[in-house]
């Protein structure tokens, strides 16, 4: 797509593609063209060349009104309509498409409660007895009413102090994993995006820069500015943002032994395999370690290893490396290992990942 | 005689209760009319701005008519009587109803709009669910205005038989009546004040309702 404005090319020759459930980070600074890009999807703006497609459907083949209620839409700060009380303006669109009554009242009870506001406290409140982040919360069920597929967000706790957000953009997760709804998120706050995003895609001057996960941009920028713009140098700062999933090491399967085996068999396993350190799977919650030369030493070589091995501490994926770190420090570990659903899916070692950071 | 005699003996002498009941009959006819027609005006002029001059400009020149001589070309279409004070006292008070209901439609913030668009509002349901509910305090400052115009030039009716409290006014004006004069406008005047601070608390309430944080 291009846009132009008093010949000034906004959005250049932008081309991406938003997968389906994800949700999108678009980062850049003020005049980055991120907004223009947030409008041109839901056709607030029409591109000078190039089009939109919404499941292969081409945008501008579809009635505007019709594709807007399909498509929940927040904003920063102002955003609900300050004459009607909260009901009201979450169920303006249900009522437009003549909706019955009592199933408008459900839905809005339903959405209050989902953004943790209690219905009959809040309904029929005006949005200037609301405090900023009660609004916000709000804006959200008011982009949520029409169920749409898609969400289009223009930083919408931009506005909030530090604290707010925070508290604001941890709700935001844990609603976005009840919803399963493709969303695409602008911010020109990185922290805001390695917290939020699946994948973030790196704006400036109306070109798209890069396109990756957080640690693909923090390990893998592809040019300065989006290195400069991401902050790589900084990237010890990341350790709040960054998961488990994105550090870790992932496991060959050769690293993996049952436990099942006797020492014996083990170290004919890890010689042949070349590894010195590999992981044993005793139990659901109970994970070990042992090297090499631990094994080589062991004198009873016919003893199960099930009774060997240095226990391990286990986190899910998606735990922050600094939680993990932390923990590490408590229990004097440098090694933990990640496991989902009961599968090992890597190890994080805290000498690595440092390495990786400075 | 005492002052309270005075306005007993004047009162009922010019039955002024049924005077009042006429002038407030037209005064109300009069608001609503050039209320509805006022606001209609508004949102024609701002749906299509090409002809806002035109229209201010017409309702200016009215506006700059003296009372008499409108009554003068209101009379061979209208006849006397009611008709014609009402007809105007709803031209005089069209503009500042329109003039404000327009600066009210057409100053509502952006931010506004553009989430209305965002969500997927009409044009005209922008104007009908949006603008025109958010220029609600300033349309209502606008009847304020014309709520005392109207109660002003209403009593210029007394002029040509169609009742109301001008009949007492003008009588006390003819015969140098100074007790009935001073009745007479004193309670044109009271009824003013009364009113306008009705309309001044509804818009007050409006204001303080439509007003965002």
């Amino acid at each position: 797509m291009t846009k132009i404005y008093k010949d000034s090319r906004v959005i250049n020759d932008l081309s991406f593609e938003i997968c389906k459930g994800e949700l999108f980070v678009i980062l850049g600074s003020s005049g980055s063209g991120k907004t223009t890009t947030l409008k041109l999807i839901n056709r607030l703006i029409d591109p000078d060349e190039g089009a939109v497609y919404l499941n292969g459907n081409d945008t501008k083949t579809m009635d505007s009104v019709k594709l807007r209620r399909k498509i929940g839409y927040v904003i920063q700060q102002i955003g609900l309509f300050p004459h009607m009380m909260v009901k009201e303006n979450i169920g303006l669109i249900p009522r437009l498409e003549k909706w019955n009554e009592e199933n408008i009242s459900n839905k809005i009870d339903e959405l209050l409660t989902l953004v943790a506001l209690p219905p009959q406290l809040f309904r029929t409140r005006y949005p200037n007895q609301l405090s900023g982040g009660q609004q916000q919360r709000v804006g959200l069920a008011r982009a949520l009413v029409m169920d749409p597929p898609l969400l289009l967000m223009d930083e919408p706790f931009g506005a909030l102090d530090p604290l707010l957000r925070m508290q604001l953009q941890n709700e935001f997760l844990s609603i976005k994993r009840k919803l399963d709804k493709t969303i695409v998120f602008v911010t020109h706050d990185i922290e805001e995006s390695f917290i939020l995003a699946d994948r973030i895609g790196v704006m400036h001057e109306g070109k798209m820069l890069q396109i990756g996960t957080p640690s693909e941009l923090l390990f893998e920028p592809a040019n300065e500015i989006v290195s400069k713009i991401i902050g790589t140098e900084n990237k010890f700062k990341a350790i709040k943002f960054l998961q488990a999933k994105d550090v870790m090491i992932s496991l060959d399967k050769g690293c993996l032994i049952e436990s099942d085996i006797s020492c014996k068999e083990a170290i004919d396993k890890m010689v042949t395999g070349k590894i010195d350190l590999c992981i044993i799977k005793k139990s659901n919650s109970d994970i070990a370690q042992i090297s090499l030369i631990d094994l080589l030493n062991e004198k009873d070589k016919e003893r199960s290893i099930m009774d060997l091995g240095n226990k391990l501490s286990v986190f899910a994926p998606n735990d922050t490396l600094s939680s993990i770190i932390l923990l590490l420090k408590s229990s004097k570990e440098s090694i933990a290992a990640i496991m989902d659903h009961n599968k090992v899916l890597g190890i994080v070692r805290i000498n690595s990942v440092l390495m990786n950071l400075i | 005689m005492t002052l309270i005699d005075t306005i007993i003996s004047v009162w009922t002498i010019h039955q002024i209760t049924l005077r009042t009941i006429q002038h407030l009959y037209m005064f109300s006819i009069a608001l609503i009319i050039s209320i509805v027609i006022g606001v209609a005006l508004a949102i024609l002029v701002y749906s299509n701005p090409k002809l806002a001059n035109l229209w201010f400009n017409v309702l200016n020149v009215i506006e700059m008519i003296p009372e008499l001589a409108l009554f003068i070309f209101l009379l061979p279409i209208l006849g006397l009587g009611e008709k014609p004070t009402i007809a105007a006292c709803v031209l005089y008070s069209i503009l500042p109803i329109m003039r404000n209901s327009y600066t009210g439609l057409a100053h509502v913030s952006n931010e506004y709009i553009e989430i209305a668009k965002a969500i997927g509002l009409t044009k005209n349901e922008i104007l009908l669910k949006i603008r025109l509910p958010m220029a609600l305090p300033l349309i209502s400052s606008g009847i304020r205005v014309a709520v005392v115009y109207i109660m002003g030039i209403a009593t210029l009716g007394g002029l040509i038989a169609a009742g109301g409290l001008g009949v007492p006014l003008q009588a006390g004006i003819y015969r140098y009546d100074i007790p009935t004069i001073i009745v007479a406008a004193l309670w044109v005047g009271t009824l003013g004040v009364f009113f306008d601070f009705i309309a001044w608390i509804i818009e007050n309430r409006l204001a303080r309702r439509f007003n965002p944080w």
